[in-house]
């Protein structure tokens, strides 16, 4: 049997690189990946929590899971807005790399 | 069900499963961060998906692992590929993959996993171990009931963020 602190452990490190990678990619399509990762730390975070039987509550024994579809559906229209995002730039600046962009720097 | 259940939580087989599901999970996650070519990012990326969905099997969420698959690798991971594949130079040696913070990126990720790491040991009372999964039917019953409300705005934003990509996407017209 697992502990949930294993998992968790996962869980952080899924976070952790996943904000290095959010922090250092300088393409900005990279940058998106990162946060694809740490959006499913997030979402393995409440799944365990939930595999584990919290909330103890019977009304809301589903909670983590439902926490973690919500998470899924959001992060794909973060992917759809950001790619559109980034197309728009490209067209206009003719770069993707986020440190190339500096079109709101005074 | 909960014998079958009790069995597969109990059976060291499936504690090797879970290590080399989160073994492989971090390792996926370490090649989308670390590949210089952002096609192969994405190929990682695959592999980390795909291992935080067998990750949801053993804690007995069939179903986010179906959606997981269905969702994630099948539609988020496809658009992205779209716009590795639209944008050039992905493999140019001459052009860096990380911008000149990379070492001060490296630490703050580092410090921010080692606090959350120790708020985890120091957490008073963890459960000691999995309950009974949870049916289906509860997680769906709770879709259309208790959490209706999250569950339309979600389709809203959907929408919203469907119209907003084409709007900021379409190619200007010239006038």
């Amino acid at each position: 049997m697992i502990p949930l602190s294993h998992l968790l452990t996962v869980s952080i490190g899924l976070f952790a690189i996943g904000l290095f990678g959010a922090l250092s990619r300088r393409n900005a399509i990279g940058i998106l990946m990162a946060i694809e990762l740490i959006l499913n730390a997030a979402a393995l975070a409440f799944v365990a929590f939930n595999a584990y039987g919290i909330p103890a509550a019977d009304r809301d024994a589903a909670l983590g899971q439902t926490a973690a579809l919500f998470i899924i559906g959001i992060a794909a229209a973060g992917a759809i807005v950001g790619l559109a995002l980034v197309l728009a730039v490209y067209r206009h600046q003719r770069t993707i790399f986020a440190d190339d962009m500096h079109l709101l720097k005074g | 069900m909960t014998d079958a259940w009790l069995l597969t939580v109990l059976s060291p087989m499936a504690r090797a499963a879970f290590y080399l599901l989160a073994a492989v999970t971090l390792a996926g996650a370490l090649g989308v961060t670390l590949t210089r070519n952002l096609f192969h990012s994405a190929l990682w990326l695959a592999v980390t998906l795909l291992g935080v969905a067998g990750l949801y099997l053993y804690l007995g969420a069939e179903f986010l692992a179906v959606v997981q698959v269905l969702i994630y690798v099948g539609a988020i991971l496809v658009l992205l590929l779209f716009g590795v594949m639209l944008t050039a130079r992905i493999a140019d040696p001459a052009v860096p993959a990380l911008n000149r913070h990379a070492l001060l990126a490296a630490l703050v990720a580092l410090g921010t996993g080692w606090a959350l790491r120790l708020a985890v040991r120091q957490a008073a009372a963890l459960p000691a171990g999995p309950v009974a999964p949870v049916p289906l039917e509860t997680l769906g019953r709770g879709l259309v009931t208790t959490y209706v409300l999250p569950f339309e705005v979600l389709s809203l934003i959907l929408i919203g963020a469907l119209v907003g990509a084409v709007v900021i996407a379409r190619p200007e017209r010239r006038s």
